[in-house]
């Protein structure tokens, strides 16, 4: 639903819709509330529910990963990298509108996709039953259900521990069919009135290892030279290429309030001995809390250079926000740079020991 | 059933109110001394003379649960200095640290459950408490979320605003070497208002601690190529109701799954590469417009070989001249290359459509649309909070076949009705060769139509036990029991606030109402089909259903140990600031 405008005015004993002028009551309330940047049962994440094969069913919501606070609507669940296990898209309505969850479990399976030969070929309707270790399991092949998200044309069925599973299918016009016990990690193309399943090419292509959010930059992408203040509040311009030396740079962004970033200065100051590595700091505060961090990078790790936000004008160098949005991004985080300027990796949280 | 609405409820339907003060100024009506603040910790009261005045309590529940709103996010920030500011200078209260272990136990997919003896919490004072905190907590090299919850409460009549609230907090995060990490803890907090609100006690009924040595899923948005950064929502340039979905399909058929996302101002399409990034192509692949689109399907419209895309629009506003769009269909020339072909029949009339579901409801091999139809909410309110009749009909779109589009035969067959349909799903719950199809009605209730074989349907959601009366938000089938049978997994809402008042009015409100309203309230329904095809809903005490304000629910094996999982995206509208309760 969307939000309701029921006030109680309990002193008059009597219930209305608001409507205010012409707006409707969506101007005055919904609208309203959301352009003041209110919530209303917001900061709800998204829920992941493990099925335990008794009837009941576990939240593991807030260690999986996937529980974003943004506001769901649509979600794909799908085998994105063809390893076998489902990956979901999600869609959301705030800043960052789209989501990509790549599943790190793994398994055995059965992946199935249906060819149809007595009415519409994709077989839409049709029901799998895989007869696998915990007993038979259902899935129709649909497009379009839950909420506005319509799924990819294929099923996979997990075996857990089981090498093998018998698969039938229930066809749109009702034919019943068995195609027999498929192995473990099979990718079957079920016809109908084959009785026989054919196995198809596996096609793997591997997500790519995790950027933090907030960053805008994908792995091999190049960052220019960022237009940024020095501690005095003079610009100073981050030119990774220049920095690097030949060896790799990292880039330490930390803020005032953050005190893991503060703890691991003295750490990082250690890997800037390295002799291909230099570290810098970027510091992510707003340009009116730089006068409170400076000191404290120059007192934690004195001999790092060091970086502040606020430079003006923009001309001579790139702005930081169009590469990092620093609102968004955790720290502390580190990005390491090639000599050429180019993102190598993220080291998220606390760097590791020297 | 007619509608319960007489009034005292409504302060009840507060799982739907918000922004609605009372007359009374609270501040102004306690105008008795403040109590002298006890020493000594000792377990936390109620109030000896609680408010009774329903609004006032909830406004002054709000003040409170904003205020913990604003400690939270301090606490994500891991700014332990400022943290003390939500604590009175007399705090005492259960520390975070140095407790016993009293249970622990492995669970699903390895995460270690610890439940903690709070018996034997060490007492502490306000700088305790944070010190506490942060050893607990300092260690998570990331903190992911940080929540006080305001399950209930109770206000002193008199003095300086003081109260006890019954507290749900709940913390995630993430060691540096990726171990997964929450907490949660069942407890009463003593507040007082000084300037802001504060906690003066803080008392803990239960407390426990779960790890997970590698989380299940990890995001990889940007990396993969398909970040979309857009205005915040309630923003001017992102303010519409037209929620968008997304869906997968094999576009230019190599075999991978692309990913098409309508969305405010363009289109998104990811066609996905080998190297396991996507591009995006919308705009080569002439699908970037219209924008504003809300659910969308791929299928072979032409039975062609291809996949043909259908994006629904809510398009009320065509018909006032307001703006809005058609829905629209794109055909694909086999190469993943579109053209719009919505001059095609049956595509000219406007809908306030959401969730498309294909099915050939009728067997004849030309795929057809069921477009669920949502109210024209910039226009006109629902009529009603359980049976809503004012909603914008359904739409049945009977493929023509041969690509000459389609007719919508909705009313003809019965189906369009007038309810606020949000989402739908066809399966064949009977197996007997024909879709059925279940539609997820807001502010009413849900129809199960069970297909006759002959092209018709017929309404047995009362007979099949799903009505499932709510706030319908999406629809999905699957087997979650492994008996070889298709279940039913509805999303509806469920509220904090909601149920918090809930608790205060069972008393005042006949048996019959209640129950209506805690059903609003009560979050999704799963639906086991039994021997006999009748449904029966799980108890919620099984789980799976607590998803607060939920919306699409994917049911799929997630871990792949045999057995159906649940997805469930959920929230309404996080803002910016810290008001919500």
């Amino acid at each position: 639903m969307v939000a309701s405008t029921v006030c109680a005015t309990p002193n008059e004993g009597e219930f209305k819709l608001q409507s205010v002028g012409n707006e409707g009551f969506l101007d005055r309330h919904n609208s309203q509330i959301f352009a003041e940047g209110r919530s209303f049962s917001g900061n709800e994440r998204d829920k992941l529910f493990l099925n335990r094969g008794d009837g009941t069913f576990a939240d593991i919501s807030d260690l999986s990963g996937c529980d974003s606070p943004g506001d769901g609507r649509g979600v794909i669940c799908a085998d994105l990298d063809d390893d076998g296990d489902l990956d979901l898209f999600v869609h959301e309505i705030q800043r960052e509108r789209h989501h990509l969850y790549r599943n790190n479990l793994g398994g055995k399976f059965i992946k199935v996709r249906l060819i149809a030969t007595s009415g519409q070929h994709e077989a839409i309707g049709a029901t799998v039953i895989v007869h696998g270790p915990e007993g038979p399991v259902a899935q129709p092949l649909t497009r379009g259900a839950g909420f506005v998200s319509c799924q990819a044309p294929e099923l996979v069925f997990g075996l857990g521990t089981a090498d093998s599973g018998t698969v039938q299918v229930v066809w749109p016009g009702g034919m019943k069919e068995n195609f027999g016990t498929i192995q473990a990690n099979s990718r079957v193309l079920l016809t109908e009135g084959s009785g026989q399943a054919t196995n198809f090419a596996a096609r793997p292509r591997p997500l790519p290892d995790p950027l933090p959010k907030g960053l805008l930059l994908r792995m091999g992408d190049t960052l220019p030279a960022l237009g940024m203040l020095d501690a005095q509040g003079e610009l100073a311009i981050l030119d990774p290429i220049a920095l690097a030396d030949g060896g790799e740079l990292w880039i330490n962004l930390w803020g005032k309030s953050c005190v893991p970033c503060i703890k691991e200065m003295p750490l990082l100051l250690e890997h800037d001995k390295s002799a291909d590595l230099r570290v810098v700091l970027l510091c992510t505060d707003p340009p009116q809390h730089r006068a409170q961090a400076a000191p404290i990078a120059a007192k934690r790790a004195a001999g790092l250079a060091d970086f502040y936000l606020g430079a003006e004008p923009r001309d001579v160098a790139a702005p930081p926000e169009n590469y990092i949005d620093l609102l968004r991004l955790p720290i502390p985080t580190t990005l390491r740079i090639s000599a050429e300027g180019k993102l190598l990796g993220v080291i998220r949280g606390t760097v590791p020991p020297h | 059933m007619r509608d319960p609405q007489p009034l005292p409820l409504l302060a009840a339907t507060a799982l739907l109110l918000l922004g609605c003060s009372g007359s009374e100024d609270p501040v102004k009506a306690d105008p008795a001394p403040e109590a002298q603040a006890d020493q000594e910790f000792t377990p936390i009261a109620a109030p000896s003379k609680p408010m009774t005045d329903l609004e006032l309590v909830e406004d002054r529940t709000e003040e409170v649960a904003d205020r913990l709103l604003s400690f939270s996010a301090v606490l994500v920030k891991q700014d332990f200095e400022a943290a003390k500011a939500w604590l009175a200078d007399d705090f005492l209260g259960m520390g975070f640290a140095g407790l016993l272990v009293s249970s622990e136990t492995t669970q699903l997919q390895g995460v270690v459950s610890r439940d903690f003896d709070v018996s034997q919490a060490p007492i502490v004072d306000k700088t305790g408490l944070i010190a506490s905190w942060e050893e607990t907590f300092g260690k998570w090299g990331q903190v992911s979320s940080v929540i006080w919850k305001v399950k209930g409460a109770e206000f002193q009549q008199g003095g300086r605003p003081s109260g006890r609230i019954r507290l749900y907090l709940h913390a995630t995060g993430i060691l540096p070497d990726g171990t997964m990490q929450s907490f949660a803890a069942w407890g009463w907090a003593r507040v007082k208002r000084v300037g802001d609100w504060v906690i003066d006690r803080l008392e803990f009924t239960s407390y426990n601690f779960k790890t997970l040595s590698k989380a299940p899923y990890v995001e990889v948005t940007n990396a993969a190529g398909v970040g979309h950064t857009f205005a915040r929502f309630g923003s001017d340039q992102n303010r519409s109701f037209h929620f968008n979905g997304a869906a997968a399909g094999d576009v230019d058929g190599d075999g991978d799954w692309d990913l098409f996302v309508p969305s405010d101002e363009r289109n998104f399409l990811y066609i996905a590469q080998p190297d396991g990034t996507y591009t995006e192509e919308a705009v080569q692949r002439a699908v970037d417009q219209p924008d504003d689109g809300t659910g969308a399907v791929f299928f072979d419209f032409d039975n062609d070989g291809d996949q043909d895309l259908f994006v629904a629009q809510v398009g009320w506003a065509l018909e006032d001249d307001r703006g809005g769009h058609h829905c629209v269909l794109y055909t694909n020339d086999g190469a993943g290359n579109f053209t719009q072909a919505s001059e095609l029949a049956g595509l000219g009339s406007p809908f306030v459509a959401y969730s498309p579901t294909v099915l050939d409801f009728d067997g004849d091999g030309w795929l057809d649309i069921f477009l669920s139809c949502y109210g024209m909410v910039e226009r006109e309110h629902n009529n009603s909070w359980f049976q809503a009749t004012n909603g914008y009909p359904n739409a049945l779109l009977r493929n023509l076949g041969e690509g000459k589009g389609f007719e919508d035969v909705a009313t003809k067959l019965g189906m369009a009705g007038s309810k606020w349909s949000y989402a739908s799903a066809a399966a064949d719950i009977d197996l007997d060769g024909d879709p059925d199809l279940y539609v997820a009605n807001d502010y009413g209730d849900n129809e199960f139509w069970i297909n006759a074989g002959d092209g018709t349907f017929e309404q047995q959601s009362d007979a099949r036990g799903v009505t499932d009366r709510g706030n319908g938000m999406g629809v999905s089938f699957g087997d979650l029991n492994q008996d070889g049978r298709l279940d039913l997994y509805v999303s509806n809402m469920s509220s904090t606030a909601g149920n918090r008042i809930l608790d205060r009015l069972e008393d005042s409100i006949d048996p019959e109402t209640f129950q209506v309203l805690r059903k609003l309230a009560a979050g999704n329904s799963i639906f086991f089909q039994e021997e006999d095809g009748t449904l029966k809903r799980l108890p919620k005490t099984a789980g799976g259903v607590g998803a607060s304000w939920a919306w699409s629910a994917n049911l799929a094996d997630l871990n792949l140990d045999g057995r159906l999982d649940i997805f469930c995206t959920n929230g309404f509208v996080t803002g910016n600031l810290a008001f919500d309760t």
